[in-house]
């Protein structure tokens, strides 16, 4: 029995199985549901440190090194995000047992929501340009759908606003996908690299612009950023912190990445792009991230911000500078999803996220105050939490690569980000008791128990830099991005 | 595991073990805190005694403790116990007591381990950690202390994220993460700026211009034992210990880099204490006073010769001994009182003699009054000034003027102090009057202001040849090769002049006193009979100061926050924020206009 | 010259996306942009005088590789217009629920989300 397929497989199969039987009863699909994203989690940890897999998909092996089927690859990037969507998705499963009762229909709310984690494991495994772009629209439509969740005025101009930007960027990755379809006659992302072999005509340049505004409209790079930070408050908390987490990052960054680096090769110019891309994202999301009012909008700017520094470390090229944005990135699904998680547990108790009502929470919610600051120190880079490994690390990787103004860049917005995160403590959890605080109890059991176990992985993630784990999870993803082109011989190769 | 593991693991260890320990044990978390940090204190003094220890892990030498580090880290345990046992007394029946011991103690532990820590990561690692607690210790003043504490951290916490591009710069310059490295010339753009990021760092947590107005807000919200503890004295060590650290092993500095560290200084003690002149709020006062004293360390270290470099050491130790008492007795004042406005105290040397006692000696100290030990350090600092004045140039004769003149200004602005608080006639309030603080509170005064005392009169044969000579000759470049040339500076004769003198100065002051007090005359004010409130408060000694044209103006702007660079950062920010804002409209056809805008701008580029 | 066609049709639906104000033209613009790029794959498959890629006994593999159109752009643009459809029923619902909520359809009056 081969496990590749079943990271698709299973959590489909539950999202069609769910609303069948657990209509009737929230209990019942809370249960499958958290079953299913903890095998996931565990099928994703049991993989850690395994060499390069390909699975063809109906056994339709290569001929004479000709790939004619489609097909899924288990190599270090794909098991380092599939470690990350899974631990995640666990989590955010635990949490929304008690956080979705207030909604109708939980059953449909998981059916998505697998559908949704269906979509990210398959963009994460692919190794099919097309099959690329089919994931990537289960994803979007899956999460379209449920940032449109709770049927209000917001959340419905949210979604619609997501959808027409969401799809003309899938528009624009589909037309990228034909355009190297009809260039190379190959979609098979390894038989596309060898046949592009690093020599770029113009038409090859325009493809690398669609497939980069097409997944930077995903990734919310700055500027096609405009969806994200209507559509991530709008939805339910545990979708917030999904779509901040992990989603951007794997149909938007890993995707972008992947074709970028694996498939096309990354050259001088398009990695000054990415550099560039990554500073503005960083530089513009901080600034309107600290003008917030409402807690979870203040997030998902955060998040642009966050996606920026990913980004630059992405573009740096360097062993060193992928590492940093691989474990930039693992971070940042842990604390943004625990940021957004403390975030709808605020709402959750006090019936608001907005900064002018909310304040001193901390005596009324302890574990909600102690988690977010938690979370908040991290993503601001106090050490030792995992968010200052990172950044420091990136920094690192910058003035390595003698990139030093961007260097100087991330420092710099890593003040913003402190400041940002120190006004939004203070106005939700310290400072003056707010009109909205009389009420607030703190939340239910399992929701301060995703919260707990999200801080803690932000304390001890800072030892994924330790030799050991650096070596069996890190640097093999760091590798195989690096190494870029050779990605097709050990897949093809096999 | 060995003595700097447990130097460091144990208060970090109590920190997060008091944190969880449940409300119901009254009194535990107090007696974890005394025991850690006496134990603690302990650990120091057998390290200190050591001399010479490194510490390896990971096959990386991550500790090392040489003669510089191991009197900052002797009076790190030192400062640890003091303000622990005051704070017995200070915080009993205050809220939010656990989060104050787990943080004190975490403090404690990452303060020790940011003094040990050899490799630059881990440095900076406890060094980023203490401004987190400081954050969390300022927010222990409750709600109305949020502000500040923001505040403070954006600004320590700010230049942590340039001190970690600082070590990158470092690491990829020379290979290495050792602070004790082959020092690196800062010739070289790049080596100028790696310094200037890592001096920010030191500036802020000790808090020199223009990094210093957290310093102010968050003595005035934050509990007076935290502002005794961090601003004025563990964080002064730590930050001075940095500059310390960087100009005399790390880098080499230029005469240009040089002159930016003097001015500095210099600029920091006359500015901070000319607000300090006219502060109506004792802890507001006592902290520009922390500021401006930094300037003297600063200049000190600054002038880069045996002299100068030993008095601005010197003087980061006297000003953490005065500094702390004085915020502790500023502390007993406040838990008497109620208060520590200037304006409604007054004539509390009678109720309180302790306090009043050893607020005077640490009063005098800051003020350079022999034979205090701040006028040990000063003077040494003005040595040091004039033997950098004999290599040519004529600005070491401003770092000069400005370091007497701020001392004379400092000894001006304590006079207020001293009238307002202690002298004059008590303002009359409902409750009684005001006891002497109890033994907990009394004995760290006592103890902080008889060194005050001993540092002074014992200035060589304790202090200077104990650890600051040590910490001088650990340098190859500045060690002095025969230590009687030492001596021929600072000769024990001479020491019995200055004893003497400053008994004088004293008796003149006492008799000035007395002589003031005998003078005294009915006031007639048109047939007028006035109240017996009606009081000097000691307030306005120096309203003329604020009110002269040019100063006037400093002053308003300065209340305004003009110079405030928090502030200033802060209007920057919002300036681009309400841009950014004011575009996105809502209005999804923009939008949709940025998406091909991006792609139109990236295929014109990639097909250029 | 089939392709420039399916570029004027694909500049009408960005046309169409961004200046029409009514959600229902709206979506019917993101239609037209999906088929553009639909037409524009099929056109890649093309072949002149080409015959359908369906393989018999009788049929001489050589030949009919010779002669068929690549049935893979086929394949891609059936699962492409099922993900259209998809979407556009997703978008459809959406403007209707906008149009009970806000009354309108015109999209400039629905931005409660600004900043």
């Amino acid at each position: 029995m081969q496990i590749i397929p079943l990271f698709v497989a299973i959590p489909l199969g539950a999202a069609f199985f769910i609303p069948m039987v657990g209509r009737k009863n929230p209990r019942l699909s809370d249960t499958l549901a958290n079953i299913t994203t903890l095998a996931l989690f565990l099928m994703a940890l049991s993989v850690i440190g395994k060499a390069t897999q390909v699975y063809w998909m109906g056994g339709w092996v290569p001929r004479l090194g000709i790939p004619v089927g489609i097909n899924l690859v288990l190599d270090g990037v794909s098991i380092f995000m599939l470690v990350t969507i899974t631990l995640i998705s666990f989590l955010v499963t635990i949490y929304s047992i008690h956080y979705m009762d207030k909604f109708t229909s939980k059953a449909r709310f998981y059916s998505l929501f697998l559908l949704m984690v269906a979509g990210m494991n398959g963009v994460a495994l692919t190794g099919d340009l097309f099959n690329l772009y089919v994931f990537l629209e289960i994803t979007s439509i899956a999460s379209y759908a449920l940032v449109a969740f709770g049927g209000q005025h917001e959340e419905l101009e949210a979604s619609f606003k997501y959808v027409v930007l969401g799809c003309v960027a899938s528009t624009l990755v589909l037309l990228g996908i034909a355009i190297t379809y009809a260039m190379t006659g190959s979609l098979n992302m390894a038989q596309v690299s060898t046949i592009i072999g690093g020599n770029f005509k113009p038409i090859h340049l325009f493809t690398m612009a669609l497939f980069i505004s097409g997944f930077g409209l995903k990734a919310a790079l700055v500027p096609f950023h405009a969806w994200l930070p209507d559509a991530h408050p709008s939805a339910p908390a545990p979708i917030s912190a999904m779509l901040s987490g992990v989603v951007i990052k794997t149909i938007g960054i890993y995707a972008l990445v992947r074709v970028m680096l694996n498939v096309f090769g990354m050259t001088p110019l398009t990695s000054y792009i990415l550099l560039v891309l990554g500073t503005i994202s960083m530089v513009v999301g901080v600034l309107l991230c600290m003008g917030q009012d409402d807690i979870k909008r203040f997030l998902a700017y955060s998040s642009i911000s966050q996606i920026g520094y990913i980004v630059l470390g992405f573009g740096l090229g360097t062993r060193l500078g992928i590492a940093a944005a691989l474990f930039h990135l693992i971070n940042h699904a842990v604390f943004k999803s625990l940021l957004f998680l403390n975030s709808g547990a605020v709402e959750y108790a006090t019936g608001t996220r907005d900064f002018s009502k909310l304040g001193g929470l901390k005596d009324k919610m302890p574990v909600t105050t102690t988690t977010a600051v938690i979370g908040s120190m991290s993503i601001a880079g106090v050490p030792p939490l995992s968010g200052f490994w990172s950044k420091l690390f990136i920094i690192v990787a910058c003035v390595q690569a003698e990139r030093y103004g961007f260097a100087a860049w991330a420092a710099g917005v890593s003040v913003l980000t402190l400041a940002a995160y120190l006004r939004m403590l203070k106005r939700t959890f310290y400072g003056q008791p707010g009109e909205a605080q009389p009420a607030a109890r703190e939340v239910p059991m399992s929701m301060k128990l995703s919260m707990v176990a999200l801080a803690a992985l932000c304390v001890v993630m800072g030892m994924l830099w330790m030799p050991h784990a650096q070596r069996t999870f890190l640097i093999p993803a760091a590798r195989v991005l690096q190494e870029g082109l050779t990605y097709a011989s050990s897949v093809l190769g096999m | 595991m060995d003595l700097v593991g447990y130097t460091i693991l144990i208060p970090l260890a109590a920190g997060a073990i008091v944190r969880l320990v449940p409300d119901a044990f009254k009194g535990l978390k107090e007696g974890i805190a005394l025991v850690v940090s006496a134990l603690t204190f302990y650990f120091t003094i057998a390290l200190f005694r050591e001399g010479f220890v490194e510490s390896g892990y990971f096959g990386k030498m991550l500790f090392r403790m040489d003669t510089l580090s191991s009197f900052v880290l002797l009076f790190i345990g030192f400062f640890g116990l003091v303000m622990v046992l005051y704070s017995l007394g200070f915080m009993r029946g205050k809220g939010n007591l656990k989060e104050y011991y787990s943080y004190w103690l975490l403090t404690l532990g990452g303060a020790c381990g940011a003094v040990l820590a050899n490799d630059m990561i881990l440095f900076v690692t406890f060094w980023g950690f203490l401004g987190f607690t400081l954050y969390m210790l300022v927010m222990t003043g409750g709600p109305k202390a949020a502000g500040a504490a923001k505040k403070t951290m954006v600004i320590v916490g700010g230049t942590d994220a340039l001190l970690v591009l600082a070590v990158a710069i470092v690491w990829v310059m020379t290979g290495s993460t050792s602070l004790t490295q082959e020092s690196i010339p800062t010739v070289t753009g790049l080596s100028a700026f790696a310094f200037i990021l890592f001096a920010c760092a030191a500036f802020a947590k000790a808090g020199a211009m223009p990094f210093h107005s957290w310093i102010p807000d968050a003595a005035e919200h934050a509990p007076t034992s935290v502002v005794a503890y961090l601003p004025a004295s563990v964080d002064k060590l730590l930050g001075i210990y940095l500059l310390a650290r960087i100009s005399l092993y790390l880098f080499n500095l230029t005469p240009g880099m040089q002159l930016l560290v003097l001015i500095v200084g210099a600029f920091t003690i006359i500015a901070a204490v000319m607000m300090a002149l006219v502060q109506h709020d004792l802890k507001r006062l006592l902290s520009y006073h922390a500021v401006s004293q930094v300037g003297y360390m600063v200049l000190g270290v600054a002038t880069l010769n045996p002299i100068g470099v030993a008095g601005g050491l010197f003087h980061m130790v006297n000003h953490a001994i005065y500094k702390g008492c004085l915020f502790l007795c500023a502390g007993s004042v406040e838990k008497e009182e109620g208060t520590t406005d200037l304006d409604s105290l007054g004539g509390l040397a009678r109720y309180m003699p302790i306090t009043f006692v050893t607020c005077l000696l640490a009063a005098l100290a800051i003020s350079g009054i022999p034979p205090l030990n701040g006028f040990v350090s000063k003077w040494m600092v003005y040595q040091g000034i004039i033997e950098m004045g004999r290599g040519g140039g004529y600005l070491w004769v401003l770092w000069l003027v400005a370091a007497m003149f701020g001392s004379a200004l400092t000894l001006a602005s304590f006079m207020k102090v001293l009238h307002a608080v202690f002298l004059g006639i008590r303002e009359r309030k409902a409750g009684g009057d005001p006891k002497e603080v109890g033994l907990a509170m009394a004995i760290p005064m006592i103890v902080l202001a008889t060194l005050c005392l001993a540092f002074g009169i014992f200035a060589f044969s304790i202090p200077l040849s104990g650890f600051i000579l040590p910490a001088i000759n650990g340098i190859s470049w500045l060690s002095v090769p025969d230590v009687s040339q030492w001596l021929g500076w600072w000769s024990p004769g001479m020491a019995t002049l200055f004893i003497v003198a400053g008994v004088g100065i004293g008796l003149i002051i006492y008799l000035a006193g007395r002589l003031k007090g005998t003078r005294t005359s009915s006031m007639y004010v048109g047939g007028e009979i006035l109240e017996p409130e009606v009081r000097v408060t000691g307030t306005d000694f120096y309203t003329t100061v604020s009110d002269m044209g040019f100063f006037s103006t400093m002053y308003r702007w300065a209340e305004a926050r003009t110079f405030d660079t928090y502030d200033i950062g802060r209007s920057i920010s919002f300036y681009f924020i309400k841009g950014f804002r004011a575009a996105h409209t809502g209005i999804l056809p923009e939008y949709l206009t940025w998406t091909l805008a991006g792609l139109l701008v990236l295929v014109l580029i990639l097909l250029r | 010259m089939h392709y420039a066609l399916c570029l004027a049709l694909f500049l009408v639906g960005l046309y169409g996306v961004m200046v029409k104000r009514n959600l229902i033209k709206i979506v019917i613009s993101l239609v037209i942009l999906e088929s553009a790029v639909n037409m524009f794959i099929i056109m890649i498959g093309y072949r002149k005088d080409g015959i359908a890629p369906i393989m018999s006994k009788m049929m001489d593999p050589e030949v009919f590789a010779s002669r068929s159109v690549d049935p893979i752009p086929q394949a891609l643009v059936l699962t492409a217009i099922v993900i259209g459809l998809g979407v556009t029923a997703m978008t459809v619902a959406l403007a209707m629920r906008l149009y009970e909520k806000y009354g309108t359809y015109d999209i400039k009056e629905i931005r409660n989300l600004k900043g």
